[in-house]
């Protein structure tokens, strides 16, 4: 090895330097500490709105916490969070897997893409509501309907995002991996699927924001369970210390997915960046 | 392994106008044969038709009129500007993949990431490293598939002179482990003078050889080789 060349580590992780569980969970919680601050805030914010409103309309936080209370005790809440996430995990994973394929077959040959163009744009347009609408209306009460709602809501987004994704492959690895003559697959999985981690990753965080807006409605307009079923009998009886139990419960939900499931993924798909970085 | 020549045959490429730019023919029936196990070096100015040439080899270009043979099925490694390598995968994988699509054992590969001295920096990954360590795997993937044919594009115009004199070298002892037939796209003449058997300066528009310059000097060459300068100088003397 030459002394010009030897200015890199070989990629071995960095561990922390003593201090045990502290050191390393520090940067984390410093991370957490803005969005910790804007919770709180936002609270406090509402405790003096509902203390000076003094309405049934505005609830304040020691009632929503006991509506909380109430709908996690009974283990209600996590049997209509888990119907709910059912669905939208069913539907977003197939309209993940539509947008990809079509994606893909979108980047090969421009006549497709140009084919499927007005089909995006429709479904770009076109309000959750209406899909939620016309397939209760199809579909009926069974699965099928969130399922299809779903996949009309977020497939056309996830393949402007992937579509965007494919678009930024760098060509001079295609190239490469045209003259070593890497197999289709080898192609797909080592180059392309790599080259649009970010983008997937993104569209992934869109489809479940988008998924949970249509899913509401779905169950809303044509389901009888569901945390969107709930939300509904909740607004009926004019409780509105219920809606927004259920709301911070499904949104506790979902940021354990995002902080969880996600950033876990991420880290993963990502990890030669940091190591490269070392 | 058995090199395989390269034969260019009354190949013809025009590249067509786009916007201000008009259309031009750089190559209009284009011979050359490179001998099997032979390495020619092609020099001439910028845009004179170099790399068009041997992205056609590579078969990253087609020929308007004419063929290029490389020899059916042949293995081919490729020496690029910029090493490409797939930042996500450590240096080993990046090696064996190009094995497994040529369908050779990985160990000669991971014989040569020690030949070109990175071992122990299997599992890093390309980004962490330098220049010049990157450039010693893309050598390393080029030669892991024990080619029959190995290209390279200006391979160390991106690293310093001293980096690149380096790998030179480095690529001469791999080259005389078993030499396959290579063609060389370089500006740099020394280089061209360094490590070719032959080396052609092309001029002119459409491009033409303008003279044919063989490099009797046996191998390991030395860089400091006096009689490297003189071809140099005779090289020059064309493009200037």
């Amino acid at each position: 090895m030459s002394a010009t060349d030897t200015v890199a580590l070989p990629g071995v992780a960095r561990q922390p330097e003593g201090g045990g569980a502290w050191r390393a969970w520090a940067p984390r919680l410093r991370a957490a500490l803005p969005g910790a601050v804007f919770c709180l805030l936002v609270a406090g914010l509402w405790e003096v709105l509902a203390r000076t409103k003094q309405s049934p309309l505005v609830p304040d936080l020691a009632e929503v916490w006991g509506e909380i209370l109430r709908l996690l005790a009974g283990g209600m809440a996590l049997e209509q969070v888990g119907i709910t996430l059912w669905r939208i995990s069913l539907g977003g994973i197939a309209g993940f897997a539509i947008a990809v394929l079509l994606g893909l077959f979108a980047a090969r040959s421009r006549l497709f893409g140009a084919f499927i163009r007005p089909a995006v744009l429709l479904g770009l347009t076109v309000p959750g509501l209406v899909w939620a609408l016309l397939c209760v209306i199809w579909f009926g009460v069974g699965l099928a309907t969130p399922v299809v709602s779903i996949i009309l809501g977020i497939a056309p987004p996830l393949l402007v995002t992937i579509s965007q994704g494919l678009r930024a492959v760098d060509s001079e690895l295609t190239e490469m991996a045209h003259v070593f003559r890497f197999s289709r697959a080898a192609r797909i999985r080592h180059v392309l699927l790599p080259s649009i981690v970010p983008f997937l990753l993104s569209g992934v965080r869109l489809a479940f924001s988008l998924a949970w807006k249509v899913i509401v409605l779905v169950e809303l307009f044509g389901l009888s369970d569901g945390v969107g079923y709930q939300l509904n009998s909740e607004f009926s009886s004019q409780n509105v210390a219920g809606v927004l139990a259920w709301t911070l419960i499904f949104w506790v939900v979902m940021a354990a997915i995002e902080f969880g499931l996600m950033q876990g993924m991420e880290n993963r798909l990502t990890r030669w960046r940091r190591e490269s970085s070392l | 392994m058995s090199a395989a020549p390269i034969v260019f045959s009354r190949v013809g490429k025009t590249y067509p106008g786009i916007g201000a730019r008009p259309t031009e023919t750089i190559l209009r029936d284009f011979d050359l044969r490179i001998e099997a196990g032979e390495l020619l070096a092609l020099v001439g100015p910028s845009g004179i038709g170099k790399t068009t040439l041997l992205h056609m080899a590579a078969g990253l270009e087609t020929s308007d009129t004419g063929a290029v043979q490389t020899g059916g099925d042949r293995r081919l490694g490729m020496v690029f500007q910029q090493p490409r390598l797939l930042n996500w995968l450590s240096v080993v994988r990046n090696v064996e993949l190009a094995a497994e699509a040529a369908g050779v054992s990985p160990r000669r590969g991971l014989e040569l990431l020690t030949e070109v001295g990175l071992d122990g920096y299997q599992a890093a990954f390309p980004l962490g490293l330098s220049g010049g360590q990157r450039q010693r795997v893309a050598l390393a993937r080029a030669f892991s598939i024990d080619p029959e044919i190995v290209l390279l594009d200006e391979p160390f115009s991106a690293v310093d002179a001293l980096t690149a004199r380096r790998l030179r070298l480095l690529l001469q002892d791999l080259w005389l482990e078993n030499p396959p037939t290579g063609l060389l796209v370089t500006h740099n003449t020394q280089e061209a003078a360094f490590l070719a058997d032959r080396v052609i300066v092309l001029g002119g528009r459409p491009a033409r050889v303008v003279e044919e310059i063989k490099v009797d000097l046996p191998r390991p060459r030395s860089p400091e080789d006096p009689a490297l300068f003189e071809i140099h100088r005779r090289i020059m003397s064309r493009l200037i």
